[in-house]
């Protein structure tokens, strides 16, 4: 079988050899989000749902990005040239833009100032938007479909950031936001954390977050429970494959309904940065897997699923082997 | 053998359909319709509506010469008032289910030519009971998902107590859903809300198992078969079960066939790509329910409210046997309607009606 058989076959892994992340640097406790007025809920409910704390940055999500990216490229010591692809996401329209007082700054994108910044000078940029709290996750569908299509190309870095206004309220939904931003890298021939199955379910049904959020509320289980149960059949698993469940931060309890509905018992939850690190919008599944690895709760071959949901409205399930 | 017949809950969802058909009968030559207003009770020259409450004490709230009247007439009683109301507090079901059959029964007891007392009641007086449940059986300690089947299982006691001094015998329905032949429903119940809430993707979950029965009935069926026993083929002490059986759907095909009539009742509800409502187990179910009285919106937590009090029955999967009805009505040439053929029709006049918009809105007791 030549290389580019191999690659449109899908045998050819791309895996994850690398995750590195950086928080907002205020921790603050939900209590004391709502005595600043940036609750809509109780704290006490806040913290029944399993939220403790959120992380609030004094910095630009362009500078959570840098600070992200460099930490990663620095730690692998990776030539910065072998980075053939930058996929660059956040959920709001600020982070696609490094804006100034002139109008036309909204075409200062910020992929290309980290490009630049960064010295990955080989890498393709592409900004990933529109896709709320998906957009890592997908970046990182895009990126290996990237690499899997283009023979010559062997690494491609994607980057979520995002920085909520100063005073914006850290409540959607029940859920506590965290800024932050991540940086995941991705290796053809990687056998680290290769990319199993992907599935995306975009319903634009559901587009208008704010008018429909009752009904996005009530189709958020029955499709999450479907695009799991569909990507693990792409992976030719069942859910008693599954070590780990890297989650995206959202309410201890809509996991508890969803691992319900999905027949997957909580032990294998990895629930830990819900409480201290709450919802980071797109970054939290890479987190929490870079965090579950070094905790050391994961085994070669583990089988991981990650999901995740982001207005739009968009679903993600990702299968990973350890 | 000339009847007079008095109905409860004339106006109710049985009662509507129940009076033209016994107006029909030759042997039939009038109709009480006890009602809690001045409500139209048929166009029949044979209906006299009554005023009065079965709630109101043994005279039943009527005025003392139309009590006086029908107590010297009355030879066959349907009694289909009932407070349906899933939701409500025990104390106000039993207000009219059971203290209401209480004064009716006393009413009855006074009434000389009295040949037949035909009580309505509900196969889920079974509770949360599984497996195969008997037109005989009554007694157990299962327990009730809601205060309706409590309250209905509390009167069949009552009224079995009294079946050796009057000449009773109860018909128990399963879920009415709308006419066989047009699909129209009179009163919309929790069953059609619940189908709204399917359709306006406010249902993300039921519980049960894909392979729990939902047995339901076409009104015109479920009427005719009420005339049947009441009145031609009465049985005193008999217990009867008028409803779906063993041709009962399975909840994952009743899903799959209400998915299929949105889908060709209103093709554009095709683009909204909603997800048909998972079937999940009851704790999880619950901590959903639990979830969104928390914190849910008002309109979430009126879904949640519309179905809390009656989708878990789907968890305590049983058939109800109904061998003895369907044989005496087949001998009748009463025969079931397919419910593969009429709920598709129910489900598309509840879209095209926009659920009965302009008709009458359920719940509450009737008379």
């Amino acid at each position: 079988m030549d290389s580019n058989s191999e690659q449109a076959s899908g045998l050819m892994q791309v895996g994850i050899p690398a995750i590195e992340y950086v928080l907002g640097s205020d921790a603050v406790s939900v209590e004391e989000l709502e005595a600043r007025g940036l609750l809509d809920s109780p704290a006490a409910r806040l913290c029944e749902f399993g939220f403790s704390r959120a992380r609030l940055s004094r910095e630009s999500s362009y500078a959570l990005a840098t600070a992200a990216t460099n930490k990663l490229l620095v730690t692998t010591g990776v030539d910065r040239t072998s980075i053939d692809a930058l996929f660059y996401t956040g959920a709001t329209p600020a982070c696609h833009a490094v804006e100034t007082s002139d109008p036309m700054s909204a075409f200062n994108y910020p992929v290309a100032q980290l490009q630049y910044e960064m010295e990955l000078s080989q890498a393709r940029a592409f900004g990933v938007s529109q896709l709320g709290c998906l957009g890592l996750m997908a970046s990182v569908a895009l990126a290996r479909d990237f690499l899997l299509s283009n023979k010559d190309a062997s690494r491609a870095l994607c980057v979520s950031a995002d920085v909520l206004p100063a005073g914006c309220k850290r409540e959607m939904i029940y859920n506590v936001i965290s800024d932050g931003a991540c940086a995941v890298l991705l290796e053809k021939e990687c056998e680290r954390n290769h990319i199993v199955a992907y599935r995306q379910i975009t319903k634009g049904y559901y587009w208008n977050s704010i008018a429909q959020k009752n009904e996005i509320a009530a189709a958020y289980f029955p499709t999450a429970r479907n695009i799991v149960r569909d990507t693990l059949a792409d992976a030719d698993l069942d859910s008693s494959d599954i070590s780990c469940i890297l989650p995206h931060n959202v309410s201890l309890r809509s996991w508890e309904i969803l691992m319900g509905l999905i027949q997957i018992g909580r032990e294998k939850l990895f629930f830990e940065n819900i409480g201290k690190m709450a919802h980071v919008i797109a970054a939290d599944n890479w987190i929490n897997l870079r965090d579950a690895i070094d905790a050391k709760r994961l085994s070669h071959g583990d089988r991981l699923l990650l999901f995740t949901f982001g207005f739009g409205a968009n679903w993600a399930c990702m299968v990973l082997e350890h | 053998m000339a009847h007079t017949v008095l109905v409860t809950g004339a106006t109710g969802m049985i009662g509507q359909a129940l009076v033209p058909l016994l107006a029909r009968r030759n042997d039939v030559t009038t109709i009480f319709g006890l009602t809690h207003a001045n409500e139209c009770v048929g166009s029949s020259y044979k209906v006299t509506p009554v005023r009065g409450d079965v709630t109101a004490g043994p005279a039943l709230g009527m005025k003392l010469e139309s009590s006086r009247e029908i107590l010297d007439r009355t030879t066959v009683i349907v009694h289909a008032a009932a407070n349906t109301r899933f939701s409500a507090p025990l104390e106000e079901a039993r207000a009219v289910n059971l203290e209401g059959t209480k004064n009716l029964l006393a009413f009855a007891s006074h009434c000389p030519r009295l040949e037949a007392f035909a009580a309505l009641s509900t196969v889920h007086v079974a509770g949360k009971r599984t497996g195969t449940i008997c037109e005989e059986d009554l007694d157990h300690t299962a327990g009730f998902v809601n205060s309706y089947e409590q309250s209905k299982y509390e009167t069949e006691l009552l009224l079995r107590e009294h079946m050796s001094e009057l000449p009773i015998s109860v018909l128990r329905l399963s879920t009415v859903l709308g006419s066989s032949t047009t699909g129209e429903v009179r009163r919309i119940a929790a069953i059609h809300h619940a189908l709204r809430l399917y359709y306006n993707s406010l249902a993300p979950m039921i519980p049960g198992k894909p392979d729990s029965l939902v047995d339901l009935i076409a009104m015109d069926y479920a009427a005719a078969a009420v005339e049947h026993f009441a009145v031609e083929h009465f049985q005193a002490g008999r217990t009867f079960h008028l409803c779906d059986g063993e041709d009962a759907l399975t909840l994952a095909r009743l899903l799959g066939l209400t998915r299929e009539a949105f889908l060709r009742y209103r093709p554009s509800w095709r683009k909204r790509a909603i997800e048909m409502p998972a079937i999940v187990d009851l704790p999880t179910f619950e901590l959903f329910v639990r979830s969104v009285e928390e914190v849910g919106d008002n309109i979430l937590r009126s879904s949640v409210t519309i179905i809390k009090h009656f989708v878990p029955q789907l968890v305590y999967s049983k058939v109800f046997r109904d061998v003895e009805c369907t044989r005496s009505l087949q001998a009748k040439g009463l025969l079931k309607p397919s419910v593969l053929e009429f709920y598709p029709q129910v489900v598309r006049w509840l879209v095209e009606s926009g659920w009965g918009e302009h008709g009458t809105l359920a719940g509450g007791a009737g008379a």
